[in-house]
């Protein structure tokens, strides 16, 4: 492909995450820490694989979720000359789709149906599957677990954002804050976005492949670009 | 007598095809008295609605031109310009739009916000127009303001609030409640013209005070006075609340949402009061020129009177005594008589009528103040131009024109029709400059370009009307373009001694891909190698090869010519010698520089029921597209794609049949994309067969 010097900075590569299949990922944090801009890296450190992408952006707007890989994707560029900077960008296009739904509207059926309906008439197949605003305080057990099943079934993995509030002190065994310390043990991969005094990003990583990591891995982002500041 | 500019409004109606547009301007005429009886758009009486004063629209039912209507309401005085609907005459509403400082946005009530009202205002936003919105058609069944409202705020982004709520929906319809002044309003009388106000009745008294509520957290963001005045828990006065509304519009983080039924006669005074009290008078809106005597520095239009005249051509038409110009002044005033000098062109021109308009009919007026629209009679000039007065050289900042992106072969039935032909796109590319028409020099036919195929449809369509030219009309033709991929050097002689003097010249340099641009012209020579008289001919000379690509003969764009060496004679070299050089050189490098083909690539947006959407994803796909996204909404879902135009043609009639006719869908012309490998090698194929026939 010739992408993959472009994304060493990208905090999944340096910690060597999603790379398999099958995984259910979740990236928590408090309002406004970045979530997004994470779960976009993570998208675009699969489409510069190769991988397709699909990106759920529940309550939102296509054009918005679409500024998100804009303006990320321009920052790498600036960082880095690339020679053909629309080529580029065409290849992300073309790796990706947006999906938005109203809250009310996201659901596993809804969501196989669609999936149903790419990969059916050839028109997409998808690796990974994004889930921006998730809501886990209206869901139950049963329909993550649905959603799992679906992308075992698949042969997908699957990103999730999921937002914990300051007041909300809950917190899973494994150290999963609320509303996810009921569901955490469904969940491969597990970040946790903290801000630090000196204005980045820390990225502690609560479980990895299944285990359970002690103390949690520190990275230090830059909170514009959720890049990795220094290693 | 001066008038006092904070009470004059110009304003735009943009909406949906069909939502009723051209109708409740109809109704505005009526309601402030500039025509006397009511027509319906599709009447009966064969009158037809003042504003749409085009055989063809009328007949279509919609609303091609925009023309400007002058009008008063309670002292104010209104100027509405009547926008087109659709996405294939977005140069008129991007026309429209920069004239106006406010516009009202309507929406159907069953219908909502369909695609077309987001291209709209998307182009609102774009000139930074504050509107309000009214939901029409409250009367048909299935209307429901607050789901369009919530619409509004969804997939507008506007932060959008009911300022009315209805009593009674459907054919219920009875009339509204104001919720700032807390009273029922009726509409009596056959056309609705006696409003009665009364108290709100007992059962919606409990619905009014909560959505009051909602409206008062809303607008209190804008005013100080008014929170406080809520804390206090008294009285608040309905100026306050009227003031708060009308800064929080102006500053476009507010929409006031108004409902009514425009063919019902409903809520119609109550929009014109709004107009006066919401919409941003000249001076609220700061507009901006560019100054050609100072390197287009930036300047602010002072909308002053007493300043020398600003003026702007938005729009000429062609009237039975001549061309007529609406311009829209910025400063300064205009009065019969006056000289005022073309911008564009330094041409000087005399004021002879100046009239005010009133779709067809017209007043005559001697002159006009600074923030009118007025029109202009014999004036020569194009759409686009600025007017000022000797003592200034300003040019209002260019508008966006788009490229054409398809074009057509037409060609006339007979000689009358030549004619005709000649003096309807003479008088078409004045008016719309997203319409371009020239004759192919090989073929000998004339050639018509526009922004869709509706576009040019419409205009085929005028020409047989309005100049009686029929004309035959060829197959659709996507403007293709050529770039260069890498750099190439060139060094080419020319030289030809035929007897008497000959010609001579000598170029040499390089061809590189331009990211940004169409061409730039490098001049690196040193030493006089070229005189420097004869540079220009070189550039002319590459110029001239830009105009015919080799692969397909379409323009090619996006090239970076740099000449840094060459040689003269000093009898031989002349002008024609260099331009005849410099277009040798080019094909020379043009051959190793990998040229590709550049196809329009349109932003298309489908919508309808989500039953359908798998199909309709099909459908795009099997259409070279390339999906963005898609968004659901309950049983509705919208999908967006990236579509090359040439995969376009016919795509209404497929996408009809795939979906019982339940969908719609709108496009826009995106940007210039690479054409894939096995399309190229068709197009070239197609090309060279053409050669060959001619």
């Amino acid at each position: 492909m010739g992408y993959e010097p472009l994304v060493q900075q990208n905090p999944l590569r340096v910690l060597n995450m999603g790379r398999e299949n099958n995984q259910m990922g979740l990236v928590m944090a408090r309002a406004g820490l970045g979530k997004t801009a994470l779960l976009v890296q993570i998208a675009l450190d699969a489409i510069l694989r190769g991988k397709r992408v699909i990106h759920v952006s529940v309550g939102e707007s296509i054009d918005k979720t679409r500024k998100w890989y804009d303006d990320i994707l321009q920052s790498i560029l600036q960082e880095h000359s690339v020679t053909r900077p629309h080529e580029l960008m065409d290849m992300v296009a073309r790796h990706r789709m947006i999906m938005t739904f109203k809250v009310a509207a996201f659901s596993r059926s809804r969501l196989e149906e669609r999936l149903n309906d790419l990969i059916l008439q050839d028109i997409f197949r998808p690796n990974v599957l994004i889930v921006d605003g998730f809501d886990f305080d209206g869901t139950s057990r049963e329909a993550l677990e649905d959603i799992k099943d679906l992308m075992d079934n698949m042969n997908m993995q699957a990103w999730f954002s999921a937002i914990c509030h300051r007041g909300d002190q809950r917190v899973s065994p494994a150290g999963v804050p609320a509303p996810c310390h009921e569901i955490d043990d469904l969940f491969d991969m597990i970040i946790l976005l903290k801000p630090e005094k000196d204005a980045t990003i820390q990225l502690d990583i609560i479980r990895n492949y299944g285990e359970v990591v002690e103390g949690g891995t520190g990275l230090r982002l830059d909170p514009t670009t959720m890049m990795v500041k220094e290693l | 007598m001066k008038k006092d500019l904070n009470k004059v409004r110009n304003i735009g109606i943009s909406a949906h095809i069909d939502s009723g547009k051209t109708t409740l301007t109809e109704r505005i005429l009526f309601f402030t008295q500039r025509i006397h009886a009511i027509h319906e758009v599709r009447g009966k009486d064969g009158v037809g609605a003042t504003m749409d004063h085009m055989e063809l629209e009328r007949e279509r039912g919609i609303t091609i031109q925009s023309a400007a209507t002058y009008c008063s309401w309670k002292d104010y005085d209104i100027n509405i310009i009547d926008t087109p609907g659709h996405v294939d005459f977005t140069i008129e509403v991007e026309r429209a739009l920069r004239v106006l400082d406010g516009a009202v946005l309507i929406l159907c009530s069953v219908g909502g916000v369909q695609s077309q009202s987001i291209t709209v205002n998307r182009q609102m936003t774009r000139y930074k127009v504050p509107r309000i919105a009214f939901i029409n058609k409250c009367d048909r069944t299935g209307a429901n303001p607050e789901r369009v409202t919530q619409q509004l705020r969804d997939k507008l982004d506007l932060n959008a609030v009911m300022i009315q709520m209805p009593i009674g929906l459907e054919s219920d319809l009875q009339g509204m409640i104001d919720l700032i002044a807390m009273k029922a309003v009726y509409f009596d009388g056959e056309q609705g013209d006696n409003i009665r106000i009364e108290e709100i009745p007992a059962g919606l008294r409990d619905e009014a005070e909560a959505k009051r509520e909602e409206l008062l957290d809303a607008v209190s963001m804008f005013s100080d006075e008014l929170m406080e005045a809520m804390l206090e828990e008294g009285d608040i006065p309905e100026s306050m609340i009227h003031d708060a509304i009308r800064r929080g519009t102006l500053s476009l983080e507010l929409t006031p949402v108004m409902i009514g039924s425009a063919y019902k006669n409903k809520g119609i005074q109550l929009l014109l009061d709004a107009v006066n009290a919401y919409l941003p008078c000249p001076t609220d809106i700061e507009n901006t020129a560019l100054d050609l005597d100072r390197d287009e520095a930036e300047v602010v239009v002072s909308n002053n009177p007493a300043d020398p005249l600003v003026a702007l051509a938005f729009k000429l038409e062609d009237g039975r005594y001549g061309q007529l110009t609406y311009i829209r002044t910025y400063q300064g005033e205009i009065k019969k008589g006056d000289t005022i000098i073309n911008s564009r062109t330094g041409k000087k021109a005399k004021v002879g009528r100046l009239v005010r308009m009133h779709a067809d009919e017209m007043e005559e007026i001697e002159e006009a103040g600074s923030g009118d629209i007025v029109a202009l009679f014999g004036i020569d000039c194009a759409s686009g131009d600025t007017f000022c007065s000797s003592a200034l050289n300003w040019s209002m900042s260019s508008m966006h024109v788009p490229a054409p992106v398809i074009s057509l072969a037409i060609k006339p039935v007979d000689n009358k029709a030549q004619i005709n032909m000649s003096k309807a796109l003479n008088r078409f590319t004045k008016e719309d400059p997203t319409f371009k028409t020239y004759v192919d020099h090989e073929t000998s036919e004339t050639i018509i370009s526009g922004m869709g195929e509706l576009h040019l449809e419409v205009y085929i369509e005028r020409m047989k009307r309005e100049y009686k030219a029929e004309v035959e009309v060829g197959a659709p033709q996507v403007a293709y373009r050529e770039t260069i991929t890498q750099r190439a050097e060139f060094d080419y002689v020319h030289k030809k001694q035929t007897g008497g003097s000959g010609q001579y010249g000598r170029v040499a340099g390089f061809i590189e891909p331009l990211e940004e641009g169409e061409y730039e012209f490098v001049d690196q020579i040193v030493g006089g190698v070229i005189p420097r008289e004869y540079i220009p001919s070189c550039d002319k000379g590459f110029q001239k090869s830009l105009e015919k690509g080799i692969l397909t003969g379409s323009p090619i764009t996006g090239v970076r010519v740099t000449i840094n060496d060459g040689s003269f004679h000093a009898v031989d070299s002349s002008d024609i010698a260099f331009q005849v050089a410099a277009i040798g050189a080019f094909k020379q490098a043009y051959a190793k520089a990998s040229a590709v083909i550049m196809e329009p690539i349109m932003k298309v947006a489908v919508e309808g029921p989500s039953e359908f959407q798998g199909g309709v994803m099909g459908s795009l796909n099997q259409r070279r597209g390339v999906i963005v996204g898609t968004f659901e909404e309950g049983n509705y879902t919208v999908v967006e794609a990236e579509m090359p135009l040439s995969e376009m043609f016919g795509y209404s009639t497929t996408l009809r049949s795939l979906t019982q006719g339940k969908a719609e869908f709108t496009m826009e012309f995106a940007t210039y994309k690479q054409v894939p490998k096995s399309v190229a090698e068709e197009l070239v194929k197609a090309f060279e067969a053409k050669k060959k026939e001619a």
